[in-house]
Protein backbone atom coordinates (compact mmCIF):
# COMPACT_ATOMS: atom_id res chain seq x y z
CA UNK A 1 0.00 0.00 0.00
CA UNK A 2 1.69 3.41 -1.06
CA UNK A 3 2.36 5.67 1.83
CA UNK A 4 1.49 9.32 2.05
CA UNK A 5 5.11 10.18 1.08
CA UNK A 6 4.63 8.04 -1.96
CA UNK A 7 1.58 9.42 -2.78
CA UNK A 8 2.51 13.04 -2.93
CA UNK A 9 5.92 12.57 -4.46
CA UNK A 10 4.21 10.06 -7.38
CA UNK A 11 1.63 13.50 -8.07
CA UNK A 12 4.72 15.74 -7.74
CA UNK A 13 6.35 13.38 -10.43
CA UNK A 14 3.16 12.90 -12.55
CA UNK A 15 2.83 16.87 -12.66
CA UNK A 16 6.31 17.91 -13.77
CA UNK A 17 6.23 14.99 -16.52
CA UNK A 18 3.18 16.69 -17.56
CA UNK A 19 4.88 20.25 -17.51
CA UNK A 20 7.90 18.59 -19.12
CA UNK A 21 5.18 18.17 -21.69
CA UNK A 22 5.49 14.14 -22.51
CA UNK A 23 2.06 13.02 -23.54
CA UNK A 24 2.42 9.91 -21.80
CA UNK A 25 2.29 11.83 -18.61
CA UNK A 26 -1.45 13.10 -19.77
CA UNK A 27 -2.82 9.77 -19.71
CA UNK A 28 -1.34 8.56 -16.57
CA UNK A 29 -3.02 12.40 -14.93
CA UNK A 30 -6.43 11.09 -16.30
CA UNK A 31 -6.05 7.53 -15.55
CA UNK A 32 -5.04 8.46 -11.87
CA UNK A 33 -7.33 11.03 -11.19
CA UNK A 34 -10.34 10.88 -13.52
CA UNK A 35 -12.22 8.70 -11.25
CA UNK A 36 -11.48 10.84 -7.76
CA UNK A 37 -12.74 13.88 -9.80
CA UNK A 38 -15.83 12.10 -11.07
CA UNK A 39 -16.51 10.41 -7.57
CA UNK A 40 -16.62 14.12 -5.91
CA UNK A 41 -18.10 16.09 -8.54
CA UNK A 42 -21.16 13.45 -9.26
CA UNK A 43 -21.47 13.80 -5.85
CA UNK A 44 -22.10 17.47 -5.87
CA UNK A 45 -23.75 17.77 -8.93
CA UNK A 46 -26.23 14.65 -8.49
CA UNK A 47 -26.37 13.08 -11.80
CA UNK A 48 -24.48 11.39 -14.40
CA UNK A 49 -24.52 14.14 -17.18
CA UNK A 50 -24.33 17.22 -15.07
CA UNK A 51 -20.98 15.51 -13.54
CA UNK A 52 -19.61 14.28 -17.47
CA UNK A 53 -20.27 18.05 -18.57
CA UNK A 54 -18.18 19.78 -15.46
CA UNK A 55 -15.65 16.69 -16.12
CA UNK A 56 -14.64 18.20 -18.78
CA UNK A 57 -14.59 21.46 -18.46
CA UNK A 58 -12.78 20.95 -15.30
CA UNK A 59 -10.29 18.76 -17.45
CA UNK A 60 -10.04 21.59 -19.70
CA UNK A 61 -8.92 23.90 -17.37
CA UNK A 62 -6.38 21.61 -15.87
CA UNK A 63 -5.13 20.89 -19.69
CA UNK A 64 -4.71 24.80 -20.12
CA UNK A 65 -3.53 25.48 -15.95
CA UNK A 66 -0.87 22.97 -16.05
CA UNK A 67 2.34 24.75 -17.59
CA UNK A 68 1.51 27.74 -13.85
CA UNK A 69 1.06 25.26 -11.55
CA UNK A 70 3.82 26.24 -9.35
CA UNK A 71 4.29 23.83 -6.63
CA UNK A 72 4.15 20.21 -8.48
CA UNK A 73 3.13 18.73 -5.03
CA UNK A 74 -0.30 20.38 -4.08
CA UNK A 75 -1.26 18.57 -7.77
CA UNK A 76 -4.29 17.25 -5.44
CA UNK A 77 -5.45 19.90 -3.92
CA UNK A 78 -5.11 21.90 -7.27
CA UNK A 79 -7.22 19.62 -9.19
CA UNK A 80 -10.12 19.31 -6.57
CA UNK A 81 -9.80 22.79 -6.31
CA UNK A 82 -10.27 24.04 -10.21
CA UNK A 83 -13.22 20.54 -9.78
CA UNK A 84 -15.08 23.10 -7.08
CA UNK A 85 -14.54 26.24 -8.83
CA UNK A 86 -15.36 24.78 -12.23
CA UNK A 87 -18.89 23.36 -10.63
CA UNK A 88 -19.49 26.57 -8.91
CA UNK A 89 -19.25 28.56 -11.50
CA UNK A 90 -22.02 26.30 -12.98
CA UNK A 91 -24.22 26.48 -10.32
CA UNK A 92 -23.66 30.01 -10.25
CA UNK A 93 -24.75 30.35 -14.05
CA UNK A 94 -27.68 27.51 -13.60
CA UNK A 95 -29.03 29.72 -10.90
CA UNK A 96 -29.04 32.88 -12.41
CA UNK A 97 -30.67 32.13 -15.30
CA UNK A 98 -33.44 30.94 -13.65
CA UNK A 99 -36.06 33.98 -13.16
CA UNK A 100 -37.03 35.33 -9.95
CA UNK A 101 -35.66 32.61 -7.76
CA UNK A 102 -34.30 33.41 -4.48
CA UNK A 103 -30.91 31.19 -4.99
CA UNK A 104 -29.84 29.88 -1.84
CA UNK A 105 -27.30 27.11 -2.43
CA UNK A 106 -27.59 25.26 0.70
CA UNK A 107 -30.85 24.63 -0.23
CA UNK A 108 -30.37 23.73 -3.87
CA UNK A 109 -28.43 21.55 -2.68
CA UNK A 110 -30.24 19.57 -0.24
CA UNK A 111 -33.03 19.60 -2.95
CA UNK A 112 -30.85 18.14 -5.48
CA UNK A 113 -30.28 14.65 -3.08
CA UNK A 114 -30.33 11.65 -5.04
CA UNK A 115 -33.79 10.07 -3.88
CA UNK A 116 -34.76 8.32 -6.89
CA UNK A 117 -32.20 5.70 -6.36
CA UNK A 118 -33.63 3.15 -4.43
CA UNK A 119 -30.36 0.88 -3.34
CA UNK A 120 -28.80 3.50 -1.55
CA UNK A 121 -27.60 2.80 1.96
CA UNK A 122 -28.21 4.88 4.80
CA UNK A 123 -25.48 7.05 5.40
CA UNK A 124 -24.83 7.60 1.74
CA UNK A 125 -28.43 9.33 2.00
CA UNK A 126 -27.25 11.45 4.73
CA UNK A 127 -24.69 12.25 3.10
CA UNK A 128 -26.44 13.24 0.05
CA UNK A 129 -28.92 15.48 2.07
CA UNK A 130 -26.16 17.29 3.47
CA UNK A 131 -25.90 21.39 2.45
CA UNK A 132 -23.42 21.33 -0.22
CA UNK A 133 -20.92 23.36 1.90
CA UNK A 134 -20.51 20.38 4.39
CA UNK A 135 -21.24 17.84 1.63
CA UNK A 136 -17.49 18.87 -0.35
CA UNK A 137 -15.83 19.46 3.11
CA UNK A 138 -16.41 15.68 3.92
CA UNK A 139 -16.18 13.90 0.71
CA UNK A 140 -12.59 15.47 0.41
CA UNK A 141 -11.94 14.34 3.67
CA UNK A 142 -13.49 10.83 3.85
CA UNK A 143 -14.09 9.72 0.80
CA UNK A 144 -10.85 11.49 -1.47
CA UNK A 145 -8.85 11.31 2.04
CA UNK A 146 -7.46 14.61 1.31
CA UNK A 147 -5.55 16.39 4.87
CA UNK A 148 -7.13 19.13 6.36
CA UNK A 149 -4.30 21.53 4.63
CA UNK A 150 -5.57 20.41 1.05
CA UNK A 151 -8.62 20.67 1.62
CA UNK A 152 -8.04 24.43 3.39
CA UNK A 153 -5.99 25.21 -0.23
CA UNK A 154 -8.86 23.51 -2.77
CA UNK A 155 -11.95 25.67 -0.76
CA UNK A 156 -9.73 28.93 -0.25
CA UNK A 157 -10.69 29.08 3.31
CA UNK A 158 -8.50 28.53 7.10
CA UNK A 159 -8.21 24.95 8.51
CA UNK A 160 -10.28 25.58 10.93
CA UNK A 161 -13.48 26.61 9.11
CA UNK A 162 -12.82 22.94 7.34
CA UNK A 163 -12.36 21.73 10.85
CA UNK A 164 -15.62 23.14 11.69
CA UNK A 165 -17.65 22.47 8.46
CA UNK A 166 -16.60 18.32 9.43
CA UNK A 167 -18.11 18.69 12.60
CA UNK A 168 -21.09 20.39 11.98
CA UNK A 169 -21.23 17.57 8.94
CA UNK A 170 -21.04 15.15 11.68
CA UNK A 171 -23.53 16.48 13.63
CA UNK A 172 -25.91 16.80 10.62
CA UNK A 173 -24.91 13.04 9.47
CA UNK A 174 -25.78 11.56 12.91
CA UNK A 175 -29.53 13.58 13.50
CA UNK A 176 -29.84 12.20 10.01
CA UNK A 177 -28.74 8.55 10.44
CA UNK A 178 -30.64 8.67 14.11
CA UNK A 179 -34.03 10.36 12.24
CA UNK A 180 -34.21 7.37 9.76
CA UNK A 181 -33.01 4.70 12.50
CA UNK B 1 -19.99 3.27 0.63
CA UNK B 2 -20.81 3.22 -2.84
CA UNK B 3 -17.90 5.29 -5.13
CA UNK B 4 -19.58 6.79 -8.08
CA UNK B 5 -17.99 5.73 -10.98
CA UNK B 6 -17.09 7.07 -14.30
CA UNK B 7 -18.89 5.87 -17.10
CA UNK B 8 -16.56 4.23 -20.18
CA UNK B 9 -18.06 6.94 -22.67
CA UNK B 10 -16.96 9.94 -20.37
CA UNK B 11 -13.36 8.34 -20.39
CA UNK B 12 -12.96 7.92 -24.16
CA UNK B 13 -14.09 11.55 -24.38
CA UNK B 14 -11.89 12.91 -22.20
CA UNK B 15 -8.90 11.03 -24.36
CA UNK B 16 -10.02 12.50 -27.44
CA UNK B 17 -10.01 15.72 -25.67
CA UNK B 18 -6.37 15.53 -24.39
CA UNK B 19 -5.60 14.65 -27.99
CA UNK B 20 -6.79 17.87 -29.25
CA UNK B 21 -5.62 20.30 -26.56
CA UNK B 22 -2.51 19.25 -26.48
CA UNK B 23 -1.42 18.55 -30.47
CA UNK B 24 1.60 20.56 -31.97
CA UNK B 25 0.12 21.35 -35.11
CA UNK B 26 -1.99 23.81 -33.81
CA UNK B 27 0.43 25.53 -31.60
CA UNK B 28 2.20 25.77 -34.30
CA UNK B 29 0.31 27.51 -36.82
CA UNK B 30 -0.40 30.48 -33.92
CA UNK B 31 3.14 30.67 -33.44
CA UNK B 32 3.46 31.14 -37.33
CA UNK B 33 1.14 33.63 -36.90
CA UNK B 34 2.84 35.76 -34.69
CA UNK B 35 5.73 35.55 -36.02
CA UNK B 36 4.52 36.29 -39.66
CA UNK B 37 2.30 39.23 -37.90
CA UNK B 38 5.44 40.56 -35.98
CA UNK B 39 7.68 40.75 -39.35
CA UNK B 40 5.25 42.41 -40.93
CA UNK B 41 4.40 44.82 -38.39
CA UNK B 42 8.02 45.45 -38.23
CA UNK B 43 8.36 46.42 -41.76
CA UNK B 44 5.27 48.65 -41.79
CA UNK B 45 6.63 50.39 -38.43
CA UNK B 46 10.05 50.87 -40.74
CA UNK B 47 8.35 52.49 -43.69
CA UNK B 48 6.57 54.58 -41.27
CA UNK B 49 9.54 55.82 -39.19
CA UNK B 50 12.09 56.34 -42.32
CA UNK B 51 9.99 57.53 -45.22
CA UNK B 52 9.19 60.92 -44.22
CA UNK B 53 7.59 61.95 -47.35
CA UNK B 54 5.20 59.43 -47.43
CA UNK B 55 1.42 60.80 -48.93
CA UNK B 56 -1.36 61.28 -46.16
CA UNK B 57 -3.29 58.69 -47.34
CA UNK B 58 -0.44 55.96 -47.85
CA UNK B 59 0.88 56.79 -43.97
CA UNK B 60 -2.76 56.08 -42.84
CA UNK B 61 -3.26 53.35 -44.71
CA UNK B 62 0.54 51.89 -43.31
CA UNK B 63 -0.81 52.78 -39.45
CA UNK B 64 -3.69 50.90 -40.11
CA UNK B 65 -1.66 47.99 -40.99
CA UNK B 66 0.93 48.21 -38.05
CA UNK B 67 -2.63 48.57 -35.63
CA UNK B 68 -3.58 45.35 -37.07
CA UNK B 69 -0.16 43.69 -37.00
CA UNK B 70 -0.16 44.35 -33.58
CA UNK B 71 -4.06 42.74 -33.04
CA UNK B 72 -2.59 39.93 -34.52
CA UNK B 73 0.39 39.95 -32.43
CA UNK B 74 -1.81 39.84 -29.01
CA UNK B 75 -4.37 37.40 -30.77
CA UNK B 76 -1.94 34.44 -31.10
CA UNK B 77 0.30 35.63 -27.71
CA UNK B 78 -3.05 35.34 -26.06
CA UNK B 79 -4.14 31.95 -27.60
CA UNK B 80 -0.32 30.83 -26.79
CA UNK B 81 -0.98 31.62 -23.45
CA UNK B 82 -4.60 30.72 -22.42
CA UNK B 83 -5.79 28.56 -24.80
CA UNK B 84 -3.51 26.24 -26.91
CA UNK B 85 -0.87 26.69 -23.87
CA UNK B 86 2.70 25.59 -24.00
CA UNK B 87 3.95 23.15 -22.27
CA UNK B 88 7.86 22.94 -21.88
CA UNK B 89 8.73 20.95 -24.99
CA UNK B 90 6.65 23.07 -26.87
CA UNK B 91 8.46 26.30 -25.68
CA UNK B 92 11.53 25.17 -26.78
CA UNK B 93 10.71 23.79 -30.36
CA UNK B 94 8.83 27.45 -30.56
CA UNK B 95 11.77 29.03 -28.95
CA UNK B 96 14.26 27.54 -31.74
CA UNK B 97 11.45 28.57 -34.35
CA UNK B 98 11.37 32.09 -33.26
CA UNK B 99 15.44 32.60 -33.18
CA UNK B 100 15.82 30.90 -36.23
CA UNK B 101 12.93 32.78 -38.07
CA UNK B 102 13.88 36.43 -36.25
CA UNK B 103 17.88 35.61 -37.48
CA UNK B 104 17.06 35.24 -40.79
CA UNK B 105 14.71 38.23 -40.97
CA UNK B 106 17.29 40.32 -39.25
CA UNK B 107 20.36 39.07 -41.54
CA UNK B 108 17.92 39.96 -44.28
CA UNK B 109 16.90 43.22 -43.22
CA UNK B 110 20.75 44.01 -42.30
CA UNK B 111 22.01 42.64 -46.06
CA UNK B 112 18.95 44.81 -47.99
CA UNK B 113 20.20 47.71 -46.05
CA UNK B 114 23.56 47.63 -47.34
CA UNK B 115 22.71 46.92 -51.00
CA UNK B 116 20.52 48.92 -51.38
CA UNK B 117 21.53 51.52 -48.58
CA UNK B 118 17.80 51.56 -47.58
CA UNK B 119 17.09 53.16 -44.24
CA UNK B 120 13.91 51.29 -44.19
CA UNK B 121 15.52 47.96 -44.45
CA UNK B 122 18.28 49.26 -42.08
CA UNK B 123 15.27 50.67 -38.99
CA UNK B 124 13.59 46.91 -40.13
CA UNK B 125 16.79 45.56 -38.83
CA UNK B 126 16.77 46.59 -35.54
CA UNK B 127 13.61 45.86 -34.77
CA UNK B 128 14.17 42.24 -35.50
CA UNK B 129 17.71 42.46 -33.49
CA UNK B 130 14.69 43.61 -30.82
CA UNK B 131 12.76 40.57 -31.80
CA UNK B 132 15.65 38.37 -31.66
CA UNK B 133 16.70 39.21 -28.39
CA UNK B 134 12.96 38.44 -27.11
CA UNK B 135 13.20 35.24 -28.76
CA UNK B 136 16.69 34.59 -27.35
CA UNK B 137 15.44 35.08 -24.01
CA UNK B 138 12.16 33.41 -24.56
CA UNK B 139 14.37 30.03 -25.18
CA UNK B 140 17.00 30.75 -22.32
CA UNK B 141 14.07 30.22 -20.08
CA UNK B 142 12.56 27.55 -21.13
CA UNK B 143 15.53 25.38 -21.10
CA UNK B 144 16.53 26.53 -17.76
CA UNK B 145 12.61 25.60 -16.83
CA UNK B 146 13.43 22.09 -18.52
CA UNK B 147 16.78 21.54 -16.48
CA UNK B 148 14.92 22.77 -13.38
CA UNK B 149 12.47 20.01 -14.20
CA UNK B 150 14.43 17.23 -14.95
CA UNK B 151 16.37 17.63 -11.94
CA UNK B 152 13.73 17.12 -9.47
CA UNK B 153 12.24 14.63 -11.80
CA UNK B 154 15.34 12.92 -11.27
CA UNK B 155 15.15 13.01 -7.46
CA UNK B 156 11.61 12.15 -7.32
CA UNK B 157 12.49 8.91 -9.65
CA UNK B 158 15.56 8.16 -7.29
CA UNK B 159 13.60 8.64 -4.60
CA UNK B 160 10.50 6.62 -5.55
CA UNK B 161 12.92 3.87 -7.06
CA UNK B 162 15.04 3.50 -3.58
CA UNK B 163 11.72 2.86 -1.52
CA UNK B 164 10.66 0.69 -4.27
CA UNK B 165 13.97 -1.93 -4.12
Amino acid sequence: MPTIDNKNETDELLAIRCQLGEPAAFDDLISRWHGPLWAFVRRLAGTDDAAGEILQDVWIRVLRGIPRLREASKLRAWLFGIARRTLMDRLRDQYARAPAVEIDVEQIAVESSVDEVDDLVVLEEALDGLPLIEREAVSLFYLEELSLNEIAETLGVPVGTVKSRLHRARRLLRQAISKRG
Amino acid sequence: MRHPVPPAAVLQELRELTATELSLPSRLRYLCLLLAAATMTAIVTALLLTEAALPVRTSIALEALAVIGVSWVIFAAWVLTRKRVLLNSHRIVAGRLAVTFCSVFTIGAVALGFAMSSAAAFAAAAMGIAMLAVAIVLLVRARRRFASLSKRRAELERALDGRLS
